[in-house]
């Protein structure tokens, strides 16, 4: 085979991957400015914005994107403060703990945090935090922490400690340090954390659909799984229409931070310091 | 630059976010924690909070949506207190699930919650229903024969009261008549009765080579539709055998031929192709598809359901069909060969109840009490498409002439129960993924065998017995 | 003497430990205690609801005797097993597949294709489930392309659950080892590759010889990450079979929800979950040993 044929062989097989990766998408687009869709791809026989009209003008279904987007938003500034700060003396100094720690925090990333939801449950119902939203976001913060603190500590460590001892030589404390040197310098990788946390909370809706017991503290995640949770005879108009709307939040921070993104992915890299 | 104006960027728009969503909740968050009971709000008011299922489906057209509504309107207590209508959407399933998980939490505990009359006595085992043998002492209607004894039974544990019953209902085959007829099975204007599980099978067969793009026959199948897989489906069947789910020492029953024959028929009707697609019947909406379109489109020819389903065909209801009457058929569900009685159905049933937890028990209690006097009452009883539990209620034209009643209620006389202890809501589940497993291809007897270890998990392997 | 310089150097090891500490608080408190507590949960029969909700005991080792004798057990790590592998190597074959094919592609190809792929990972767990179970519905879009080639109706959800779930899991998971690849290509060096085209390696044998051996820590590593997001995997299932029929996609996590609170057991449940959890510090062990040669 000539390098030419090999060459457009490797065009096609990446077309019709795409196509296929993007089809179930198609529907889901297509379906929400349907005002007659069901299952299967097709054109519609008339285009409609009441979908999202209907879903946008309900209150319950805002108040659920607002809760999302606090729980989420909320989360991932935790994650990255708390994550930032606990990577930085791991990064600089010599503790005579790190590499067992650090260890012990790989050892976390690695639980599947789902498993121990019947002991968060009655741990919460102990101390009165079920059905409450900052109680939500503790617990996700915690669990979104071990992984938020390792690739922290591994975007610091790529920081040469030569910048800050500038700053020091000025008489910076280490909190200016941090905030004027180091924080600056690590943006893609902050960006990677705040994302990656953000993505996780905002679709997990299983620790909310426990945790909290008012419907109307619901967030969006879980409002979606209701919506369609006992599917049957759906309306997937409505349906299409508010997934797109849920998953907006992620393909903006996404679009966002693609700079950031690709230089913090070199996941491997940065997993491996 | 770049950099910091992108954070800065990401910051107001989670903040512009967050601020969005906290003016959305402000408004109704005035009356405190609304879901926290009966703390007074803001307002100085009480509050009751009234925890059901919604299906999922159009809330405006849910039976005790509109009852709790009305009852509330047409209270005299109105102006002192407010109704907070708090529904769990999930199937009926994830609804036993996410009650006992409120009940247990003084935080978010309703103070009126619907409990099936199967999960009262797990609940109240649990301690997270009050008693109410005090409060019933003083309600006269209680006590002067306006309730049937046998409904109070339902939700008496130990000779203690733990809800006010506010319905029950009777089982049987629902058919199409024109489908039916049009399978040969019945002539024109003829009644349908089987008389053994050959029979419906046998009808089955007839729809199936006549009307090959009806469904023949549905039944919930999957652990999805919850107790009404348990209760509509296996023990209807089960039942017919003669055999129950506890012997008289209590144990439970967890392997014998007559599970393993009722199993069987389950397997007949869905590896010939009679019963629905699991796609249709595993999933939260079964028993919504085939009373409010498969029936109604002429696209089932029958249905194994509760009388309840005639509520969502009225006028007011989720599927309005006009003359319904005339279109479909119930007949009674046939023992297993015909061997008496005869026929077999069940009865269960609805209360209402005021959790431990909840903080104004007193006040709640007399909206039960206005909930279920007679003239709020008949209307709701009617929407519900159910039995009452009334004997006063019973005797209204309106609701004795409704259609399928009186066949309805007289399956009630020789109706048999569900074990009433704490275990059955548990071994119930186990049921339904031994159904759900027959229908999607398991053999009988592997099926029962997992049943047998489930059950055993659960109220351990002394209390089971097999024969 | 001795005793004021190692007072100084705690002194010292404390105050840099400072801002350790937010971290190791809400670890310890939303992190490790959960784990101990289900430790503990899981030699008791606490319950939902019933008696054994008020005041639960002690019960030995009965939950995990229950646990070890019910073959549904069996059949949820089975199942657990056979979705992890499945989404592997779906998600490693096709990603690399994909990171390959792109090197070197024209820029304004890349830009197209890349989203493509990435929309699917960037898509919440739920979205996910929506779109496959509208795609490969009976009725769906999957049905209706093959029924334009006349080739019958495939009941993807109910007839083949498993493969449905990790199709799912693969759609939405594959851009993250494309991701992973694509980095991990760049950094190898187009002369390795051209001086092994000049020495007449044909394209396989340059990937297999060259190419792999260079990747291979990413390999490892987009293997384990893999892994250990697969084995949580629970709204994706949960929302697309229920675990159903039957039990044909009731993985750990699944069946831990349906005994622990479905079923009320709360004590069972956490006896599953400590099973999840060990099977989780095996990947993780596993895990630091592959990162160990360079910490």
């Amino acid at each position: 085979m000539s390098d030419r044929a090999v060459k457009v062989l490797h065009y096609v097989i990446l077309a019709i991957i795409a196509i296929a990766f993007v089809l179930p998408l198609v529907w889901l687009l297509i379906a929400s400015l349907d005002s007659n869709a069901n299952q299967s791809l097709k054109w519609p026989t008339e285009w409609t914005f009441s979908n999202y009209v209907d879903v946008m003008t309900n209150s319950k279904n805002l108040k659920g994107f607002g809760i999302g987007l606090i729980i989420a938003g909320v989360q991932s500034l935790v994650v990255v403060l708390v994550s930032g700060l606990a990577a930085y003396p791991l990064s600089r100094y010599n503790l005579s703990y790190k590499k067992g720690l650090m260890y012990a925090i790989l050892f976390m990333t690695a639980l599947p945090m789902i498993a121990v939801i019947v002991p968060v449950y009655k741990m919460f119902l102990n101390i009165g935090l079920l059905d409450s939203i900052p109680g939500v976001i503790l617990y996700l913060s915690a669990s979104g922490l071990p992984y938020g603190i390792w690739l922290m500590k591994n975007f610091m460590d790529a920081i040469p400690v030569e910048l800050e001892e500038a700053a020091w030589v000025d008489g910076a404390t280490t909190m200016q340090s941090i905030r004027k040197v180091v924080a600056p310098l690590m943006f893609p990788g902050i960006c990677v954390v705040f994302i990656y946390t953000f993505s996780g909370s905002w679709g997990n809706f299983f620790i909310p659909y426990i945790l909290i017991s008012s419907a109307e503290k619901q967030p969006a995640a879980v409002l979606l799984y209701q919506f369609f949770g006992q599917h049957g005879s759906i309306s997937y108009g409505p349906l299409a229409a508010f997934s797109v709307i849920y998953a907006l939040p992620s393909i903006l921070l996404y679009i966002l931070s693609q700079n950031y993104m690709s230089k913090g992915f070199t996941m491997s890299g940065a997993a491996k310091g | 630059m770049k950099k910091k104006q992108i954070m800065a960027l990401l910051m107001t728009s989670v903040m512009a976010f967050s601020m969005a969503a906290c003016g959305g909740s402000g408004g109704s968050s005035d009356g405190g924690d609304s879901s926290s009971g009966g703390d007074s709000g803001s307002s100085g008011k009480s509050k009751i909070t009234f925890t059901f299922r919604d299906d999922g489906t159009d809330l405006e057209t849910n039976a005790l949506y509109k009852w709790v509504n009305a009852a509330y309107e047409s209270w005299d207590k109105k102006d002192e207190v407010e109704l907070d209508v708090a529904p769990i959407t999930a199937d009926e399933g994830n609804y036993f699930t996410k009650i006992a998980l409120q009940l247990a939490d003084p935080g978010t505990c309703p103070d009126l919650v619907c409990e099936d009359t199967f999960q009262l006595p797990n609940d109240a085992a649990a301690g997270y229903l009050t008693d109410l043998t005090d409060y019933v002492a003083d309600y006269a209607d209680w006590n002067d024969g306006k309730y049937y004894e046998s409904m109070q039974k339902m939700v008496t544990m130990d000779d203690k009261v733990y809800g006010i019953p506010y319905c029950t209902d009777t089982r049987g085959l629902w058919y199409n008549k024109s489908v039916l007829e049009q399978a040969g099975v019945i002539a024109a204007g003829e009644e349908w009765q089987p008389e053994s599980w050959q029979d419906i099978l046998d009808a089955c067969k007839a729809i199936k080579d006549n009307c090959p793009d009806v469904v023949p026959f549905w039944c919930n199948a999957g652990k999805a539709s919850g107790e009404a897989t348990s209760m509509q489906t296996y023990e209807m069947i089960y039942y017919g055998t003669g055999a129950r789910l506890q012997d008289e020492d209590g144990k439970w029953i967890t392997k014998s031929p007559e599970i393993e024959e009722s199993l069987q028929f389950l397997s007949d009707i869905f590896t010939n192709g009679y019963g629905p697609s699991l796609s249709l019947v595993l999933n939260g909406q079964a028993a919504n598809t085939s009373s409010r379109e498969y029936l109604p489109q002429n696209k089932l020819g029958i249905d194994l359901d509760g009388i309840w389903i005639t509520g969502s065909w009225k006028e007011n209801g989720a599927a309005p069909w006009d003359g319904y009457e005339d279109e479909v058929g119930l007949a009674a569900m046939p023992t297993s060969e015909g061997q008496d009685p005869g026929t077999v159905t069940l009865a269960g049933g609805w209360a209402l109840s005021i959790p431990e937890n909840s903080d104004n028990k007193d006040l709640t209690f007399e909206f039960i009490q206005h909930m279920m006097s007679p003239d709020v009452y008949l209307q709701s009883i009617l929407d519900q498409g159910n039995i009452c539990t009334r004997t006063d209620t019973a005797e209204e034209e309106e609701y004795s002439a409704q259609p399928f009643f009186e066949t309805a209620t007289k399956f009630l006389e020789t109706a048999d129960f569900r074990p009433q202890n704490d275990q059955y809501s548990t071994v119930s589940t186990s049921i339904q993924a031994m159904v759900e497993s027959v229908v999607s291809g398991t053999s009988p007897a592997d099926a029962m065998n997992q049943y047998h270890t489930e059950v055993a998990r659960v109220v351990g392997e002394d209390n089971t017995v097999q024969k | 003497m001795q005793k004021s310089m190692r007072k100084k150097y705690m002194l010292d090891q404390a105050k840099k430990s400072v801002l350790l500490i937010p971290a190791m608080v809400l670890l310890l408190a939303f992190f490790i205690v959960p784990i101990i507590l289900t430790v503990y949960y899981s030699f008791t029969n606490m319950a939902l609801t019933g008696s054994a909700a008020q005041n639960f005991q002690f019960v030995g080792l009965d939950n995990y005797k229950m646990m070890l004798t019910d073959p549904n057990t069996l059949v949820s790590i089975k199942n657990t097993f056979i979705f992890l592998i499945g989404s592997l190597v779906g998600q490693s074959v096709l990603g690399f597949l994909i990171a390959y094919l792109m090197k070197n592609k024209a820029k304004g190809f890349r830009r197209v294709i890349g989203p493509c792929i990435l929309a699917g990972w960037v898509m919440p767990e739920i979205v996910v489930s929506l779109c496959c179970l509208a795609f490969f519905d009976v009725s769906g879009t999957f049905n209706k392309m093959i029924g334009l080639l006349n080739i019958p109706g495939v009941d993807f959800i109910y007839g083949h659950p498993m493969l449905t779930i990790i199709i799912a899991n693969v759609w939405h998971g594959t851009a993250f080892s494309m991701m992973n690849f694509q980095s991990a290509l760049d950094n190898v060096s187009g002369d390795i590759e051209e001086a092994a085209r000049v020495d007449g390696a044909n394209r396989i044998q340059t990937l297999v010889r060259i190419i792999v051996p260079c990747i291979k820590d990413t390999i490892a590593t987009n293997t384990m990450l893999n892994t250990l997001s697969t084995l949580g995997v629970f709204g994706l299932i949960w929302a697309l079979t229920g675990g159903g029929p039957g039990m044909a996609t009731n993985t750990l996590p699944i069946y831990m929800y349906n005994m622990g609170l479905k079923n009320f057991q709360l004590g069972q449940g956490t006896a599953i979950g400590m099973l999840l959890l060990l099977v989780g510090a095996v990947c993780s062990i596993i895990y630091t040993r592959v990162l160990k040669t360079d910490d």
